[in-house]
Protein backbone atom coordinates (compact mmCIF):
# COMPACT_ATOMS: atom_id res chain seq x y z
CA UNK A 1 0.00 0.00 0.00
CA UNK A 2 1.35 3.42 -0.98
CA UNK A 3 1.55 6.49 1.25
CA UNK A 4 -1.90 7.66 2.34
CA UNK A 5 -3.11 10.99 1.01
CA UNK A 6 -1.54 10.63 -2.43
CA UNK A 7 -3.39 9.47 -5.54
CA UNK A 8 -1.55 6.27 -6.33
CA UNK A 9 -2.69 3.56 -8.73
CA UNK A 10 -1.08 0.99 -6.44
CA UNK A 11 -4.11 1.52 -4.20
CA UNK A 12 -6.46 0.28 -6.91
CA UNK A 13 -7.18 -3.07 -8.52
CA UNK A 14 -7.23 -3.49 -12.32
CA UNK A 15 -10.91 -2.71 -12.74
CA UNK A 16 -10.65 0.35 -10.53
CA UNK A 17 -7.77 1.72 -12.60
CA UNK A 18 -9.97 1.43 -15.66
CA UNK A 19 -12.88 2.95 -13.72
CA UNK A 20 -10.78 6.03 -12.92
CA UNK A 21 -10.30 6.57 -16.67
CA UNK A 22 -14.05 6.31 -17.24
CA UNK A 23 -14.71 8.73 -14.37
CA UNK A 24 -12.19 11.23 -15.76
CA UNK A 25 -13.92 11.33 -19.14
CA UNK A 26 -17.32 11.43 -17.40
CA UNK A 27 -16.53 14.56 -15.42
CA UNK A 28 -14.98 16.21 -18.49
CA UNK A 29 -18.19 15.59 -20.43
CA UNK A 30 -20.18 16.82 -17.42
CA UNK A 31 -18.30 20.09 -17.78
CA UNK A 32 -19.09 20.17 -21.51
CA UNK A 33 -22.75 19.59 -20.73
CA UNK A 34 -22.81 22.52 -18.31
CA UNK A 35 -20.96 24.81 -20.74
CA UNK A 36 -23.15 24.06 -23.75
CA UNK A 37 -26.25 24.28 -21.56
CA UNK A 38 -25.27 27.78 -20.48
CA UNK A 39 -24.68 28.81 -24.10
CA UNK A 40 -28.02 27.36 -25.23
CA UNK A 41 -29.78 29.06 -22.31
CA UNK A 42 -28.21 32.37 -23.28
CA UNK A 43 -29.46 31.96 -26.84
CA UNK A 44 -33.02 31.82 -25.51
CA UNK A 45 -32.44 35.34 -24.18
CA UNK A 46 -30.25 36.66 -27.02
CA UNK A 47 -31.21 34.74 -30.16
CA UNK A 48 -28.45 36.42 -32.20
CA UNK A 49 -25.74 35.24 -29.83
CA UNK A 50 -23.34 32.98 -31.78
CA UNK A 51 -25.91 32.63 -34.57
CA UNK A 52 -24.25 31.08 -37.60
CA UNK A 53 -21.21 30.19 -35.50
CA UNK A 54 -22.62 27.84 -32.92
CA UNK A 55 -26.34 27.58 -33.49
CA UNK A 56 -28.86 26.84 -30.75
CA UNK A 57 -29.70 23.47 -32.31
CA UNK A 58 -26.04 22.41 -32.06
CA UNK A 59 -25.59 23.73 -28.53
CA UNK A 60 -28.69 21.94 -27.36
CA UNK A 61 -27.65 18.73 -29.12
CA UNK A 62 -24.19 18.71 -27.56
CA UNK A 63 -25.70 19.63 -24.16
CA UNK A 64 -28.03 16.62 -24.23
CA UNK A 65 -25.68 14.13 -25.84
CA UNK A 66 -22.94 15.06 -23.38
CA UNK A 67 -25.43 14.27 -20.62
CA UNK A 68 -26.24 10.84 -22.03
CA UNK A 69 -22.59 9.96 -22.63
CA UNK A 70 -21.17 11.25 -19.34
CA UNK A 71 -23.71 9.26 -17.41
CA UNK A 72 -23.01 6.16 -19.48
CA UNK A 73 -19.30 6.64 -18.72
CA UNK A 74 -20.11 7.15 -15.05
CA UNK A 75 -22.16 3.94 -14.89
CA UNK A 76 -19.65 1.84 -16.81
CA UNK A 77 -16.89 3.23 -14.61
CA UNK A 78 -18.91 2.34 -11.52
CA UNK A 79 -19.42 -1.20 -12.81
CA UNK A 80 -15.66 -1.64 -13.35
CA UNK A 81 -15.06 -0.09 -9.94
CA UNK A 82 -17.08 -2.67 -8.04
CA UNK A 83 -16.43 -5.67 -10.30
CA UNK A 84 -13.29 -7.18 -8.75
CA UNK A 85 -14.37 -6.54 -5.16
CA UNK A 86 -17.78 -7.98 -5.82
CA UNK A 87 -16.61 -11.06 -7.73
CA UNK A 88 -13.41 -11.48 -5.70
CA UNK A 89 -11.70 -12.32 -8.95
CA UNK A 90 -9.47 -10.44 -11.37
CA UNK A 91 -11.35 -9.03 -14.34
CA UNK A 92 -11.45 -11.42 -17.27
CA UNK A 93 -10.42 -9.65 -20.49
CA UNK A 94 -9.30 -6.45 -18.80
CA UNK A 95 -6.93 -5.62 -21.68
CA UNK A 96 -9.84 -5.73 -24.11
CA UNK A 97 -11.80 -3.53 -21.69
CA UNK A 98 -8.95 -1.00 -21.74
CA UNK A 99 -8.73 -1.06 -25.53
CA UNK A 100 -12.47 -0.49 -25.82
CA UNK A 101 -12.27 2.44 -23.41
CA UNK A 102 -9.78 4.21 -25.67
CA UNK A 103 -11.71 3.33 -28.84
CA UNK A 104 -14.98 4.59 -27.32
CA UNK A 105 -13.36 7.79 -26.07
CA UNK A 106 -11.77 8.46 -29.46
CA UNK A 107 -15.17 7.87 -31.10
CA UNK A 108 -16.93 10.26 -28.72
CA UNK A 109 -14.30 12.92 -29.45
CA UNK A 110 -14.74 12.51 -33.20
CA UNK A 111 -18.55 12.63 -32.92
CA UNK A 112 -18.45 15.87 -30.91
CA UNK A 113 -15.97 17.45 -33.33
CA UNK A 114 -18.18 16.50 -36.28
CA UNK A 115 -21.22 17.97 -34.48
CA UNK A 116 -19.33 21.24 -34.04
CA UNK A 117 -17.63 21.40 -37.43
CA UNK A 118 -20.46 20.18 -39.66
CA UNK A 119 -23.44 22.08 -38.33
CA UNK A 120 -25.47 22.34 -41.53
CA UNK A 121 -25.58 20.38 -44.78
CA UNK A 122 -27.70 18.08 -46.91
CA UNK A 123 -29.58 15.21 -45.25
CA UNK A 124 -28.68 12.06 -47.18
CA UNK A 125 -28.32 8.37 -46.40
CA UNK A 126 -24.61 8.95 -45.86
CA UNK A 127 -25.40 11.72 -43.34
CA UNK A 128 -27.04 9.18 -41.05
CA UNK A 129 -23.94 7.02 -41.18
CA UNK A 130 -21.27 9.67 -40.92
CA UNK A 131 -22.56 13.00 -39.58
CA UNK A 132 -25.77 12.96 -37.57
CA UNK A 133 -28.62 10.51 -37.23
CA UNK A 134 -31.03 13.41 -36.73
CA UNK A 135 -32.99 11.81 -33.92
CA UNK A 136 -33.28 13.84 -30.75
CA UNK A 137 -31.09 12.68 -27.83
CA UNK A 138 -29.36 9.98 -29.89
CA UNK A 139 -27.98 12.08 -32.74
CA UNK A 140 -24.70 10.14 -32.90
CA UNK A 141 -24.14 8.80 -36.43
CA UNK A 142 -24.69 5.12 -37.13
CA UNK A 143 -21.00 4.18 -37.01
CA UNK A 144 -20.86 5.54 -33.46
CA UNK A 145 -24.03 3.61 -32.59
CA UNK A 146 -22.30 0.42 -33.65
CA UNK A 147 -19.31 1.46 -31.57
CA UNK A 148 -21.51 1.95 -28.49
CA UNK A 149 -23.12 -1.45 -28.95
CA UNK A 150 -19.73 -3.18 -29.37
CA UNK A 151 -18.39 -1.36 -26.30
CA UNK A 152 -21.34 -2.41 -24.16
CA UNK A 153 -20.91 -5.98 -25.40
CA UNK A 154 -17.27 -5.93 -24.28
CA UNK A 155 -18.31 -4.58 -20.86
CA UNK A 156 -20.91 -7.35 -20.72
CA UNK A 157 -18.20 -9.90 -21.53
CA UNK A 158 -15.89 -8.48 -18.84
CA UNK A 159 -18.66 -8.54 -16.24
CA UNK A 160 -20.28 -11.88 -17.12
CA UNK A 161 -16.98 -13.75 -17.50
CA UNK A 162 -15.55 -12.28 -14.29
CA UNK A 163 -18.61 -13.15 -12.24
CA UNK A 164 -18.67 -16.54 -13.97
CA UNK A 165 -15.19 -17.33 -12.69
CA UNK A 166 -15.49 -15.56 -9.35
CA UNK A 167 -18.19 -15.10 -6.73
CA UNK A 168 -21.66 -14.86 -8.25
CA UNK A 169 -23.72 -12.60 -6.00
CA UNK A 170 -27.23 -11.20 -6.23
CA UNK A 171 -25.81 -7.91 -7.49
CA UNK A 172 -23.89 -9.90 -10.11
CA UNK A 173 -27.03 -11.60 -11.40
CA UNK A 174 -28.98 -8.35 -11.75
CA UNK A 175 -26.01 -6.54 -13.29
CA UNK A 176 -25.30 -9.20 -15.92
CA UNK A 177 -28.93 -9.29 -17.07
CA UNK A 178 -29.10 -5.52 -17.07
CA UNK A 179 -26.00 -5.18 -19.26
CA UNK A 180 -27.59 -7.61 -21.69
CA UNK A 181 -30.66 -5.34 -21.84
CA UNK A 182 -28.40 -2.27 -22.15
CA UNK A 183 -26.96 -3.82 -25.29
CA UNK A 184 -30.23 -5.18 -26.68
CA UNK A 185 -32.53 -2.19 -26.24
CA UNK A 186 -30.08 0.23 -27.84
CA UNK A 187 -30.53 -1.74 -31.06
CA UNK A 188 -34.12 -0.41 -31.23
CA UNK A 189 -32.69 3.01 -32.06
CA UNK A 190 -30.50 1.83 -34.88
CA UNK A 191 -33.01 1.64 -37.69
CA UNK A 192 -35.67 3.95 -38.99
CA UNK A 193 -38.91 3.63 -40.88
CA UNK A 194 -40.58 6.16 -43.13
CA UNK A 195 -43.71 6.06 -40.95
CA UNK A 196 -43.00 8.66 -38.27
CA UNK A 197 -45.33 7.02 -35.72
CA UNK A 198 -43.62 3.63 -36.01
CA UNK A 199 -40.23 5.32 -35.99
CA UNK A 200 -41.05 7.24 -32.81
CA UNK A 201 -42.49 4.08 -31.26
CA UNK A 202 -39.13 2.32 -31.45
CA UNK A 203 -37.12 5.45 -30.72
CA UNK A 204 -38.84 5.69 -27.35
CA UNK A 205 -37.54 2.22 -26.49
CA UNK A 206 -34.09 3.72 -26.40
CA UNK A 207 -35.06 6.96 -24.72
CA UNK A 208 -37.41 5.51 -22.11
CA UNK A 209 -36.44 1.85 -21.71
CA UNK A 210 -32.69 2.21 -22.25
CA UNK A 211 -32.31 5.33 -20.16
CA UNK A 212 -35.11 4.95 -17.62
CA UNK A 213 -35.15 1.18 -17.18
CA UNK A 214 -31.69 -0.29 -17.73
CA UNK A 215 -30.02 2.75 -16.17
CA UNK A 216 -32.37 2.62 -13.18
CA UNK A 217 -31.44 -1.02 -12.56
CA UNK A 218 -27.75 -0.21 -12.90
CA UNK A 219 -28.19 2.64 -10.42
CA UNK A 220 -29.91 0.21 -8.03
CA UNK A 221 -26.87 -2.12 -8.25
CA UNK A 222 -24.46 0.78 -7.67
CA UNK A 223 -26.60 2.01 -4.77
CA UNK A 224 -26.57 -1.48 -3.22
CA UNK A 225 -22.78 -1.58 -3.44
CA UNK A 226 -22.49 2.00 -2.16
CA UNK A 227 -24.66 1.28 0.88
CA UNK A 228 -22.55 -1.74 1.78
CA UNK A 229 -19.33 0.25 1.40
CA UNK A 230 -20.36 3.49 3.10
CA UNK A 231 -22.85 2.34 5.71
CA UNK A 232 -21.86 -1.31 6.07
CA UNK A 233 -25.40 -2.51 5.39
CA UNK A 234 -25.52 -6.31 5.26
CA UNK A 235 -25.45 -7.92 1.83
CA UNK A 236 -28.57 -9.98 2.44
CA UNK A 237 -30.59 -6.84 3.05
CA UNK A 238 -29.35 -4.82 0.10
CA UNK A 239 -29.73 -7.75 -2.27
CA UNK A 240 -33.27 -8.49 -1.09
CA UNK A 241 -34.14 -4.84 -1.66
CA UNK A 242 -32.42 -4.87 -4.99
CA UNK A 243 -34.78 -7.66 -6.10
CA UNK A 244 -37.80 -5.84 -4.65
CA UNK A 245 -36.86 -2.60 -6.40
CA UNK A 246 -36.35 -4.34 -9.74
CA UNK A 247 -39.72 -6.08 -9.33
CA UNK A 248 -41.47 -2.80 -8.51
CA UNK A 249 -39.81 -1.13 -11.46
CA UNK A 250 -40.92 -3.88 -13.81
CA UNK A 251 -44.39 -3.72 -12.29
CA UNK A 252 -45.05 -0.10 -13.15
CA UNK A 253 -42.03 1.36 -14.94
CA UNK A 254 -41.94 -0.57 -18.18
CA UNK A 255 -45.53 0.04 -19.22
CA UNK A 256 -45.17 3.59 -17.93
CA UNK A 257 -43.41 3.95 -21.29
CA UNK A 258 -46.94 4.46 -22.57
CA UNK A 259 -46.95 8.12 -21.48
CA UNK A 260 -44.59 8.82 -24.37
CA UNK A 261 -47.01 7.22 -26.82
CA UNK A 262 -49.89 9.64 -26.18
CA UNK A 263 -49.29 12.03 -29.09
CA UNK A 264 -47.24 10.20 -31.72
CA UNK A 265 -50.09 8.59 -33.63
CA UNK A 266 -50.21 5.24 -31.81
CA UNK A 267 -53.58 3.54 -31.09
CA UNK A 268 -55.87 5.00 -28.45
CA UNK A 269 -55.34 2.18 -25.96
CA UNK A 270 -51.96 3.71 -25.10
CA UNK A 271 -53.89 6.45 -23.28
CA UNK A 272 -55.15 3.79 -20.88
CA UNK A 273 -51.90 1.87 -20.55
CA UNK A 274 -49.73 4.97 -20.24
CA UNK A 275 -52.18 6.73 -17.92
CA UNK A 276 -52.69 3.76 -15.58
CA UNK A 277 -49.07 2.74 -15.19
CA UNK A 278 -47.76 6.29 -15.05
CA UNK A 279 -50.21 7.00 -12.23
CA UNK A 280 -48.93 3.96 -10.35
CA UNK A 281 -45.22 4.67 -10.94
CA UNK A 282 -44.76 6.91 -7.88
CA UNK A 283 -46.22 4.36 -5.42
CA UNK A 284 -42.95 2.35 -5.21
CA UNK A 285 -41.11 5.61 -4.52
CA UNK A 286 -43.40 6.33 -1.58
CA UNK A 287 -42.95 2.77 -0.38
CA UNK A 288 -39.19 3.26 -0.41
CA UNK A 289 -39.59 6.05 2.15
CA UNK A 290 -40.71 3.42 4.66
CA UNK A 291 -37.64 1.33 3.99
CA UNK A 292 -35.31 4.31 4.35
CA UNK A 293 -36.82 5.23 7.72
CA UNK A 294 -36.72 1.60 8.83
CA UNK A 295 -33.06 1.25 7.91
CA UNK A 296 -32.05 4.50 9.55
CA UNK A 297 -33.90 3.58 12.74
CA UNK A 298 -32.68 0.01 12.84
CA UNK A 299 -29.02 0.62 12.28
CA UNK A 300 -27.76 3.93 13.71
CA UNK A 301 -24.74 3.24 11.50
CA UNK A 302 -21.90 5.73 11.05
CA UNK A 303 -20.74 6.26 7.52
CA UNK A 304 -17.15 6.17 6.36
CA UNK A 305 -17.39 8.81 3.62
CA UNK A 306 -19.44 11.93 4.29
CA UNK A 307 -19.45 13.38 0.73
CA UNK A 308 -20.56 10.06 -0.74
CA UNK A 309 -23.26 9.68 1.88
CA UNK A 310 -24.49 13.24 1.26
CA UNK A 311 -24.73 12.59 -2.49
CA UNK A 312 -26.54 9.29 -1.89
CA UNK A 313 -29.10 11.20 0.19
CA UNK A 314 -29.32 13.84 -2.57
CA UNK A 315 -29.99 10.94 -4.94
CA UNK A 316 -32.93 9.70 -2.85
CA UNK A 317 -34.50 13.17 -2.63
CA UNK A 318 -33.73 14.13 -6.21
CA UNK A 319 -35.21 10.91 -7.56
CA UNK A 320 -38.34 11.38 -5.45
CA UNK A 321 -38.95 14.99 -6.44
CA UNK A 322 -37.63 14.94 -10.00
CA UNK A 323 -39.14 11.68 -11.17
CA UNK A 324 -42.01 11.39 -8.66
CA UNK A 325 -43.48 14.82 -7.98
CA UNK A 326 -42.46 16.59 -11.20
CA UNK A 327 -43.34 13.57 -13.32
CA UNK A 328 -46.75 12.93 -11.82
CA UNK A 329 -47.75 16.59 -12.09
CA UNK A 330 -48.13 16.24 -15.85
CA UNK A 331 -48.21 12.54 -16.63
CA UNK A 332 -51.96 12.00 -17.09
CA UNK A 333 -52.97 12.46 -20.76
CA UNK A 334 -55.74 14.90 -19.78
CA UNK A 335 -53.07 17.47 -18.81
CA UNK A 336 -50.09 16.09 -20.72
CA UNK A 337 -51.87 17.19 -23.90
CA UNK A 338 -50.89 20.74 -22.96
CA UNK A 339 -47.51 20.25 -21.28
CA UNK A 340 -45.78 17.66 -23.48
CA UNK A 341 -42.64 19.13 -25.03
CA UNK A 342 -42.88 22.50 -23.27
CA UNK A 343 -40.42 23.88 -20.73
CA UNK A 344 -42.49 21.89 -18.24
CA UNK A 345 -40.98 18.71 -19.70
CA UNK A 346 -37.54 20.32 -19.57
CA UNK A 347 -38.11 21.20 -15.92
CA UNK A 348 -39.02 17.58 -15.12
CA UNK A 349 -36.15 16.25 -17.24
CA UNK A 350 -33.52 18.40 -15.56
CA UNK A 351 -34.49 17.51 -11.99
CA UNK A 352 -35.13 13.84 -12.73
CA UNK A 353 -31.83 13.25 -14.55
CA UNK A 354 -29.84 15.16 -11.97
CA UNK A 355 -31.63 13.55 -9.02
CA UNK A 356 -31.75 10.00 -10.28
CA UNK A 357 -28.42 9.71 -12.09
CA UNK A 358 -25.94 12.57 -11.74
CA UNK A 359 -26.02 12.42 -7.95
CA UNK A 360 -25.15 8.75 -7.71
CA UNK A 361 -22.30 9.04 -10.21
CA UNK A 362 -20.88 11.93 -8.16
CA UNK A 363 -21.20 9.74 -5.05
CA UNK A 364 -19.09 7.12 -6.84
CA UNK A 365 -16.48 9.78 -7.73
CA UNK A 366 -15.97 10.46 -4.03
CA UNK A 367 -15.81 6.76 -3.21
CA UNK A 368 -13.16 6.36 -5.91
CA UNK A 369 -11.07 9.32 -4.70
CA UNK A 370 -11.07 7.91 -1.16
CA UNK A 371 -9.68 4.56 -2.29
CA UNK A 372 -7.30 6.14 -4.80
CA UNK A 373 -5.72 8.16 -2.02
CA UNK A 374 -5.21 5.02 0.04
CA UNK A 375 -8.50 4.57 1.93
CA UNK A 376 -8.05 7.83 3.77
CA UNK A 377 -10.40 9.41 6.28
CA UNK A 378 -13.29 11.26 4.62
CA UNK A 379 -15.76 11.56 7.48
CA UNK A 380 -16.15 14.54 9.84
CA UNK A 381 -13.30 16.87 10.72
CA UNK A 382 -11.91 17.33 7.22
CA UNK A 383 -9.62 20.34 6.65
CA UNK A 384 -11.70 23.53 6.49
CA UNK A 385 -14.60 21.45 7.80
CA UNK A 386 -14.98 20.07 4.27
CA UNK A 387 -16.30 23.41 2.97
CA UNK A 388 -15.55 22.62 -0.67
CA UNK A 389 -17.65 19.48 -0.93
CA UNK A 390 -20.42 21.07 1.13
CA UNK A 391 -20.53 24.20 -1.02
CA UNK A 392 -20.32 22.14 -4.22
CA UNK A 393 -23.21 20.03 -2.99
CA UNK A 394 -25.20 23.14 -2.05
CA UNK A 395 -24.51 25.11 -5.24
CA UNK A 396 -25.19 22.18 -7.56
CA UNK A 397 -28.43 21.25 -5.83
CA UNK A 398 -29.69 24.81 -5.36
CA UNK A 399 -28.70 25.66 -8.91
CA UNK A 400 -30.63 22.65 -10.20
CA UNK A 401 -33.71 23.39 -8.05
CA UNK A 402 -33.59 27.01 -9.21
CA UNK A 403 -33.39 26.03 -12.87
CA UNK A 404 -36.23 23.57 -12.37
CA UNK A 405 -38.50 26.17 -10.79
CA UNK A 406 -37.66 28.77 -13.45
CA UNK A 407 -38.49 26.38 -16.27
CA UNK A 408 -41.67 25.42 -14.43
CA UNK A 409 -42.85 29.04 -14.60
CA UNK A 410 -41.98 29.29 -18.29
CA UNK A 411 -43.58 25.91 -18.98
CA UNK A 412 -46.77 26.96 -17.23
CA UNK A 413 -47.02 30.03 -19.47
CA UNK A 414 -46.29 27.91 -22.55
CA UNK A 415 -48.89 25.26 -21.75
CA UNK A 416 -51.53 27.92 -21.08
CA UNK A 417 -50.90 30.41 -23.88
CA UNK A 418 -49.30 28.34 -26.62
CA UNK A 419 -51.25 25.13 -26.13
CA UNK A 420 -54.56 25.75 -24.36
CA UNK A 421 -55.49 29.24 -25.56
CA UNK A 422 -53.88 29.40 -29.00
CA UNK A 423 -54.15 25.69 -29.86
CA UNK A 424 -50.47 24.98 -30.63
CA UNK A 425 -50.41 27.45 -33.53
CA UNK A 426 -47.37 29.46 -34.63
CA UNK A 427 -49.04 32.59 -33.29
CA UNK A 428 -49.47 30.84 -29.96
CA UNK A 429 -45.84 29.71 -29.98
CA UNK A 430 -44.52 33.23 -30.43
CA UNK A 431 -47.08 34.72 -28.05
CA UNK A 432 -45.88 32.35 -25.33
CA UNK A 433 -42.17 32.79 -26.11
CA UNK A 434 -42.43 36.54 -25.84
CA UNK A 435 -44.63 36.62 -22.75
CA UNK A 436 -42.82 38.40 -19.94
CA UNK A 437 -43.29 35.52 -17.50
CA UNK A 438 -41.75 33.09 -19.95
CA UNK A 439 -38.81 35.43 -20.55
CA UNK A 440 -38.31 36.04 -16.84
CA UNK A 441 -38.30 32.27 -16.27
CA UNK A 442 -35.59 31.91 -18.90
CA UNK A 443 -33.50 34.64 -17.28
CA UNK A 444 -33.75 32.97 -13.89
CA UNK A 445 -32.86 29.66 -15.49
CA UNK A 446 -29.63 31.23 -16.76
CA UNK A 447 -28.84 32.78 -13.37
CA UNK A 448 -29.28 29.45 -11.61
CA UNK A 449 -27.34 27.79 -14.44
CA UNK A 450 -24.37 29.98 -13.55
CA UNK A 451 -24.80 28.96 -9.91
CA UNK A 452 -24.80 25.32 -11.03
CA UNK A 453 -21.64 25.92 -13.09
CA UNK A 454 -19.94 27.45 -10.03
CA UNK A 455 -20.88 24.32 -8.10
CA UNK A 456 -19.37 22.18 -10.84
CA UNK A 457 -16.05 24.07 -10.70
CA UNK A 458 -15.98 23.64 -6.94
CA UNK A 459 -16.80 19.94 -7.30
CA UNK A 460 -13.85 19.40 -9.64
CA UNK A 461 -11.55 21.37 -7.33
CA UNK A 462 -12.71 19.31 -4.37
CA UNK A 463 -12.30 15.99 -6.17
CA UNK A 464 -8.74 16.98 -7.04
CA UNK A 465 -7.84 18.04 -3.51
CA UNK A 466 -9.99 16.17 -0.97
CA UNK A 467 -7.97 13.74 1.10
CA UNK A 468 -4.71 15.24 -0.20
CA UNK A 469 -2.04 14.75 2.46
CA UNK A 470 -4.57 13.08 4.79
CA UNK A 471 -2.80 10.63 7.09
CA UNK A 472 -5.80 9.29 8.98
CA UNK A 473 -7.19 6.02 7.66
CA UNK A 474 -10.89 5.45 7.15
CA UNK A 475 -12.84 3.67 9.86
CA UNK A 476 -14.72 0.88 8.11
CA UNK A 477 -18.51 0.97 8.28
CA UNK A 478 -19.94 -1.05 11.15
CA UNK A 479 -20.91 -4.34 9.54
CA UNK A 480 -18.84 -6.43 7.19
CA UNK A 481 -19.58 -6.59 3.48
CA UNK B 1 -61.48 7.89 -23.80
CA UNK B 2 -59.93 11.09 -22.49
CA UNK B 3 -61.51 14.44 -21.92
CA UNK B 4 -58.86 17.18 -21.87
CA UNK B 5 -58.87 19.35 -18.81
CA UNK B 6 -60.26 22.88 -18.86
CA UNK B 7 -57.98 25.92 -18.82
CA UNK B 8 -59.28 26.99 -15.43
CA UNK B 9 -58.31 23.62 -13.92
CA UNK B 10 -54.62 23.70 -14.85
CA UNK B 11 -53.42 24.92 -11.50
CA UNK B 12 -55.72 22.56 -9.60
CA UNK B 13 -54.26 19.62 -11.49
CA UNK B 14 -50.62 20.58 -10.99
CA UNK B 15 -51.14 21.44 -7.34
CA UNK B 16 -53.27 18.44 -6.42
CA UNK B 17 -50.90 16.05 -8.29
CA UNK B 18 -47.94 17.39 -6.36
CA UNK B 19 -49.90 17.14 -3.11
CA UNK B 20 -50.77 13.50 -3.84
CA UNK B 21 -47.08 12.56 -4.01
CA UNK B 22 -45.95 14.80 -1.16
CA UNK B 23 -48.73 13.71 1.20
CA UNK B 24 -48.12 10.12 0.15
CA UNK B 25 -44.50 10.50 1.22
CA UNK B 26 -45.50 12.24 4.46
CA UNK B 27 -47.96 9.45 5.24
CA UNK B 28 -45.26 6.84 4.61
CA UNK B 29 -42.72 8.79 6.66
CA UNK B 30 -44.99 9.28 9.68
CA UNK B 31 -46.25 5.72 9.45
CA UNK B 32 -42.75 4.27 9.48
CA UNK B 33 -41.49 6.70 12.13
CA UNK B 34 -44.41 5.99 14.44
CA UNK B 35 -43.67 2.30 14.32
CA UNK B 36 -39.90 2.36 14.42
CA UNK B 37 -39.81 4.76 17.37
CA UNK B 38 -42.85 3.14 18.98
CA UNK B 39 -44.66 6.50 19.01
CA UNK B 40 -48.33 5.59 18.43
CA UNK B 41 -49.32 9.25 18.80
CA UNK B 42 -47.82 9.90 15.37
CA UNK B 43 -50.05 7.34 13.71
CA UNK B 44 -53.15 9.59 13.62
CA UNK B 45 -51.01 12.23 11.91
CA UNK B 46 -49.97 9.64 9.35
CA UNK B 47 -53.59 8.85 8.58
CA UNK B 48 -54.39 12.56 8.54
CA UNK B 49 -51.78 12.87 5.78
CA UNK B 50 -53.48 10.02 3.98
CA UNK B 51 -56.81 11.83 4.35
CA UNK B 52 -55.17 14.86 2.71
CA UNK B 53 -53.94 12.59 -0.05
CA UNK B 54 -57.45 11.22 -0.45
CA UNK B 55 -58.91 14.70 -0.82
CA UNK B 56 -56.13 15.77 -3.22
CA UNK B 57 -56.80 12.71 -5.36
CA UNK B 58 -60.49 13.57 -5.54
CA UNK B 59 -59.65 17.15 -6.54
CA UNK B 60 -57.29 15.81 -9.19
CA UNK B 61 -59.90 13.34 -10.43
CA UNK B 62 -62.50 16.09 -10.67
CA UNK B 63 -60.23 18.57 -12.45
CA UNK B 64 -58.76 16.01 -14.86
CA UNK B 65 -62.20 14.59 -15.73
CA UNK B 66 -61.25 11.17 -14.38
CA UNK B 67 -64.69 10.44 -12.94
CA UNK B 68 -66.43 10.29 -16.28
CA UNK B 69 -65.12 6.93 -17.45
CA UNK B 70 -64.93 3.54 -15.66
CA UNK B 71 -61.26 3.04 -16.59
CA UNK B 72 -60.14 6.32 -15.06
CA UNK B 73 -62.34 5.69 -12.02
CA UNK B 74 -60.44 2.42 -11.59
CA UNK B 75 -57.14 4.33 -11.81
CA UNK B 76 -58.31 6.64 -9.02
CA UNK B 77 -59.34 3.66 -6.89
CA UNK B 78 -55.99 1.92 -7.52
CA UNK B 79 -54.11 5.06 -6.51
CA UNK B 80 -56.08 5.45 -3.29
CA UNK B 81 -55.68 1.79 -2.39
CA UNK B 82 -52.04 1.63 -3.48
CA UNK B 83 -50.97 4.62 -1.43
CA UNK B 84 -52.88 3.30 1.59
CA UNK B 85 -51.46 -0.22 1.50
CA UNK B 86 -47.92 0.31 0.14
CA UNK B 87 -46.39 1.50 3.46
CA UNK B 88 -48.00 -1.46 5.29
CA UNK B 89 -46.66 -3.94 2.75
CA UNK B 90 -43.19 -2.45 2.69
CA UNK B 91 -43.10 -2.40 6.50
CA UNK B 92 -43.76 -6.14 6.60
CA UNK B 93 -41.05 -6.69 3.99
CA UNK B 94 -38.63 -4.61 6.06
CA UNK B 95 -39.31 -6.60 9.21
CA UNK B 96 -39.01 -9.86 7.29
CA UNK B 97 -35.79 -9.06 5.46
CA UNK B 98 -34.03 -7.50 8.42
CA UNK B 99 -35.08 -10.26 10.78
CA UNK B 100 -33.83 -12.94 8.37
CA UNK B 101 -30.54 -11.10 7.97
CA UNK B 102 -30.15 -10.62 11.70
CA UNK B 103 -30.80 -14.30 12.35
CA UNK B 104 -28.20 -15.39 9.89
CA UNK B 105 -25.56 -12.97 11.10
CA UNK B 106 -26.50 -13.44 14.77
CA UNK B 107 -26.88 -9.68 15.17
CA UNK B 108 -30.20 -9.85 16.88
CA UNK B 109 -30.04 -6.37 18.33
CA UNK B 110 -30.41 -4.84 14.87
CA UNK B 111 -34.19 -4.89 15.16
CA UNK B 112 -35.49 -3.68 18.49
CA UNK B 113 -38.37 -5.64 19.95
CA UNK B 114 -40.66 -2.62 19.73
CA UNK B 115 -40.43 -2.69 15.94
CA UNK B 116 -41.35 -6.32 15.42
CA UNK B 117 -44.12 -6.08 18.00
CA UNK B 118 -45.82 -3.29 16.06
CA UNK B 119 -45.62 -5.24 12.85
Amino acid sequence: MATPGICDSANLNGGQKLAVKYFTVAITLFGAQVLFGLLAGLQYLMPDFLYGVLDFSVNRMVHINALVVWMLYGFLGSVYWLLEEESQHEIVGLKLGNVIFWVLTAAVTVVVLVFLLVQVGPGKESTIWLINEGREYIEAPRWADIGIVVSVLVVFYNVAATFGKGRYTGIAGVLVLDLLALFGIYLAGMFYTTNISIDQYWWWWVIHLWVEATWEVMVACIMAYGLMKVLGVRRKIVETWLYIEVALMFGSGILGLGHHYFWIGTPEYWFSIGGVFSALEPIPLVAMVVHAVFDAGARHAKNSNHPTMAWLIAHAFGNFFGAGVWGFMHTLPQINLYTHGTQWSASHGHLAFFGAYATIVIAMFYLAVQKWRGDVWMSGGLPGNGWKWKWALGLLNLGMVGMTMSMLVSGYVQSQIERAIEGSSWIGYFAAQSHHWFVQGMWWREVFGVMFAAGFVLLVWDLLTIGCGEQRKLVPASDSV
Amino acid sequence: MIEPTGLADFFTIFFSSAMVILLGALYALLFAYARIRAMPLLMPLAYLSYAGLFISTLFLAQAANLLSHPLWETVVACMLLGYLLAPHGIWHLCVGTHAAGAEKDAVTEVIPESMTKEA
